[in-house]
């Protein structure tokens, strides 16, 4: 029996692809004849753009066109990019859903969903009821953690039955075997500091930010307590540039909290769980983490915010957060220190004379970071793309039509503007920055992200 | 350093090159493949994983794809996959060439967007756990970059590097970091990478087998081939990035402003490319030549030349030690610099010019360059005798790796 499996995969490294990759592995040892396609060139056997009707229809010419059943099964690790990533309205996507439908009457296939796009996924009646047949026509729905389930099933009015639970971390494999005494050492982070660790690509969902401005709210006298931010990003577009040098910014306001820029080996991030105390995943969004599985691996507690799965996915140990403030406090309670800014009474020795004093000790309850730490950063944001609506009749597929014809010369064009976009935007912000340290060497630090490429 | 009588050689080793085989032109690969042969001589189970292709420019499947024995290695060829057009390997390559710095994603498209393997990955994937050590190298190629991060904790990097644009791309970051240990062929080697990466604990400077003939025939040589007078040799990969270039542009310059007997004898695939207007008889071009007959031109040159920035070991170069011959080599190699500096067995160039001075030296003086060479087979024996060096790495592997009865036990 021979299974397809479409999926990013390695060598890039992203969350998706290696869960992918011990996916495949643990098949294959199984015996299961598995080939793989990835929407991008990599170690599978196969490569397909899929994102778009177009994408869609080529892959099934693939596998129940000509030459077809060449799979028994196949199995779609799904995330919105992967299927709608080129779709550029809400016809193409309702097309896709319709094509995925078809695949799925013609072959048994397993939607293995780690995202979905629920706004997309029901804009209009007709988009859900094609998602909703989608669902139903696969062989298996599967999610990761029981509130996924439960809002798959609620979305789309599924019965709960219709969608199963799959173990995250079942094919997860420790890379590392050192103890935290090593790690520590071959990281250059102290033997004896509590340590907080927030790990992962640096995206905005991901609130790295929100465990650093926790940090700042937490008095620990007598105590060594650090947080390290450690990730790199993965694409130089503009916002995501943005988001790194404010975090950035922000870090370096903060006493005992330091980003450790760079992109380091599976073996590496798991020494950085091997290291912490605590791992913080502070997400904004998020629907189930391989992060959180790799910490259960070495039984590395886990401070997380309840979104998406994360409730369910917590292993023995760990705590489940609200909001900001259960965030600090759970920081707090876990190094032996506290919060301060909460009901904590004003000392009554406390020098406040004035409105300074009164702002300065506000901030500092506050965990606020300074003002006027780090120049701005520069934020120039990416080519807009012309509208194709438009009231009149007729004209928007006119418009569409243009675009289309155009996109070949233009997408490359924009796209380079883009990326020029994204540099100088980078350049500007660490020009900025050493202009700062040139003009306040006291405040520059030695915790500055390395220059390591 | 365990004894080599103690050495536990139980367990299989993969040796993982881009390429292998008798007529596959490039240093690396003839250090893996001497690797191969050496150790499994003493004993070890070798198996060499390597792709179906002879060319590394066109990576076409030349070789049949499935498992063949040369002598005591057992070889696993895969076939490669060329299936993309390479624009984004082209758009994005111009850029790191130019100092560009690139997000992950594009490095990835770039490392992806040329030859893959999927066979070989995969089999790695597979098989990985059953072998107690994976060598892989060099680091630039994908077979390295994808098969060498699959089992990290027994994947020893063999990465041959040099000081490239390509070596500050962040992805090769994981690679040198997650490895069980690395080996480098010299010093300076070792010291770009700890200036570049951050490295593990088990890092080790190995060097490579050179075996040292004990019989030239220079004399016989030109005989064979009609060639009299002085000349100086280059043998390798007739390109750009390799000097190739440079060099003949600074014999041709030699010949338009001086009066020299000095003529250019080359070796390697391909058609070499000559400047035009240079005389024919100048430049003579052998092709594909044996190992034997290489040793013989070697040791009837006046010099060798290399004229590459990109070594990181330079095997010519010491084969043309071996024979007795000095070398003119380019000071912009970190690697060729300190074998020269430890030998003075030869004469650095930082220029066209001073190249040229040192050819037109080489041509009206070679008694006094000569000289420069008379110990320096001795160097070669000291530190690259094929016993001396796997010694090395079979006490690495047997401090380093951990043989598989043992791991039952543990």
């Amino acid at each position: 029996m021979t299974t397809l499996m479409i999926t990013p995969y390695a060598p890039y490294r992203d969350g998706i692809a290696n869960y992918a990759v011990q996916e495949v592995a643990a098949l294959r040892r199984a015996g299961t004849d598995v080939r793989v396609l990835s929407p991008l060139p990599s170690a599978a056997h196969e490569h397909l753009v899929i994102g778009s009707p177009v994408g869609m229809l080529r892959l099934l010419r693939r596998i129940v066109g000509p030459g077809r059943g060449r799979f028994d099964r196949v199995v779609v690790q799904f995330y919105p990019e992967l299927l709608f990533g080129s779709c550029r309205n809400r016809l193409e996507r309702l097309a896709v859903w319709w094509l995925l439908a078809l695949l799925c009457t013609r072959v048994p296939v397993e939607l293995r969903v780690h995202e979905i796009d629920y706004a997309a996924a029901t804009t209009d009646d007709a988009t859900s009821t094609a998602a909703r047949k989608t669902l139903l026509a696969a062989d298996a729905v599967t999610v990761h953690t029981e509130a996924e389930r439960r809002r798959l099933a609620e979305t789309f009015d599924l019965s709960p039955t219709d969608v199963r639970l799959a173990d995250h971390g079942g094919n997860f494999a420790r890379r590392t075997s050192v103890d935290r005494t090593e790690a520590r050492d071959s990281l250059g982070i102290p033997t004896d500091a509590f340590i907080f660790l927030s790990i992962g690509f640096l995206q905005r969902h991901k609130g790295f930010d929100r465990g650093a401005r926790a940090l700042a709210r937490i008095d620990h006298p007598g105590g060594d307590v650090r947080l390290y931010v450690v990730g790199d990003i993965r694409v130089e577009h503009p916002e995501v540039v943005a988001y790194r040098d404010e975090l950035r910014t922000l870090i370096e306001g903060i006493d005992g909290a330091e980003l450790r820029s760079g992109y380091v080996s599976d073996e590496e991030f798991d020494r950085w769980l091997v290291a912490a105390d605590r791992l913080v995943l502070p997400y904004r969004e998020i629907w189930s983490s391989s992060v959180m599985e790799r910490a259960e691996l070495y039984d590395v507690p886990v401070i997380a915010t309840d979104v998406g799965g994360l409730a369910d996915q917590a292993h023995p140990g760990s705590t489940i957060v609200a909001d900001d403030d259960e965030l600090a406090t759970a920081m707090a309670e876990a190094c032996g220190g506290t919060v301060s800014g909460t009901a904590a009474p004003f000392d009554d020795d406390e020098d406040l004379h004035g409105r300074a004093d009164l702002e300065a000790a506000m901030a500092r309850r506050a965990g606020t970071v300074p003002e006027g730490t780090r120049p701005e950063t520069v934020g120039l944001g990416r080519v807009p793309r012309p509208a194709v609506d438009s009231a009149r009749p007729g004209v928007p597929q006119v418009k569409r039509l243009i675009s289309r014809v155009t996109s070949w010369q233009l997408d490359p064009v924009v796209r380079h503007v883009d990326d020029l976009t994204a540099k100088a935007s980078h350049d500007f912000s660490e020009l900025a920055r050493r202009l700062d340290d040139l003009e306040n060497p006291t405040r520059a630090r030695a915790d500055a992200p390395p220059p390591d490429a | 350093m365990t004894a080599g009588n103690d050495i536990d050689r139980r367990g299989r080793l993969a040796l993982v090159p881009p390429r292998y085989g008798p007529d596959v032109i490039g240093g690396a690969e003839a250090v893996f493949a001497e690797m191969a042969h050496q150790l499994a001589g003493r004993g070890w189970d070798v198996e060499v994983l390597t792709t179906c292709a002879r060319d590394h420019f066109t990576w076409a499947n030349e070789y049949p794809a499935g498992t063949s024995r040369d002598g005591d290695v057992v070889v696993r060829r895969f076939e490669t996959q060329t299936d993309t057009k390479g624009t984004d390997r082209d758009r994005l390559g111009n850029r790191i060439l130019a100092g560009d710095r690139l997000s992950i994603e594009d490095q990835q498209r770039w490392i992806n967007d040329s030859l893959r393997v999927s066979g070989l990955w995969h089999h790695v994937l597979d098989h990985g756990e059953d072998y107690r050590a994976i060598v892989c190298g060099p680091y630039m190629f994908w077979t390295t970059f994808a098969v060498g991060q699959i089992h990290p904790e027994r994947t020893i990097l063999m990465p041959c590097l040099h000081r490239e644009p390509a070596a500050l791309l962040d992805i090769y970051q994981p690679l040198f970091s997650g490895s069980r240990g690395i080996w480098f062929l010299s010093e300076p080697e070792a010291a770009l990478a700890d200036e570049l990466f951050r490295l593990p604990a088990r890092t080790a400077v190995t060097g490579a087998a050179m075996h040292l003939p004990t019989r030239y025939d220079p004399d016989g040589w030109r005989q064979r081939r009609g060639i009299d007078g002085p000349f100086v040799y280059y043998a390798g990969r007739r390109e750009w990035a390799k000097g190739w270039t440079d060099l003949v542009e600074a014999f041709a310059r030699l010949h338009r402003t001086r009066t020299s007997p000095l003529r250019l004898v080359t070796s390697g695939v391909g058609v070499p490319e000559v400047p035009a207007g240079t005389p024919a008889d100048l430049v003579v071009d052998l092709g594909f030549v044996s190992e034997e007959e290489r040793n013989d031109v070697m040791a009837a040159a006046e010099a060798y030349v290399q004229p590459s920035a990109l070594e990181s070991f330079s095997r010519t170069v010491l084969e043309a030690w071996a024979a007795g011959t000095p070398v003119i080599a380019n000071a912009a190699s970190e690697v060729v610099s300190w074998h020269v500096d430890r030998t003075d067995a030869g004469l650095l160039y930082r220029s066209s010019d001073e190249l040229v001075e040192a050819l037109h030296l080489t041509g009206s003086r070679p008694d006094v360059v000569g000289a420069m060479a008379t110990d320096a087979r001795a160097y070669v024996e000291r530190h690259y005798e094929p016993g001396t060096v796997t010694d090395r790495l079979e006490a690495l592997l047997d401090e380093w790796t951990t043989a598989p009865a043992a791991e039952a036990d543990q």
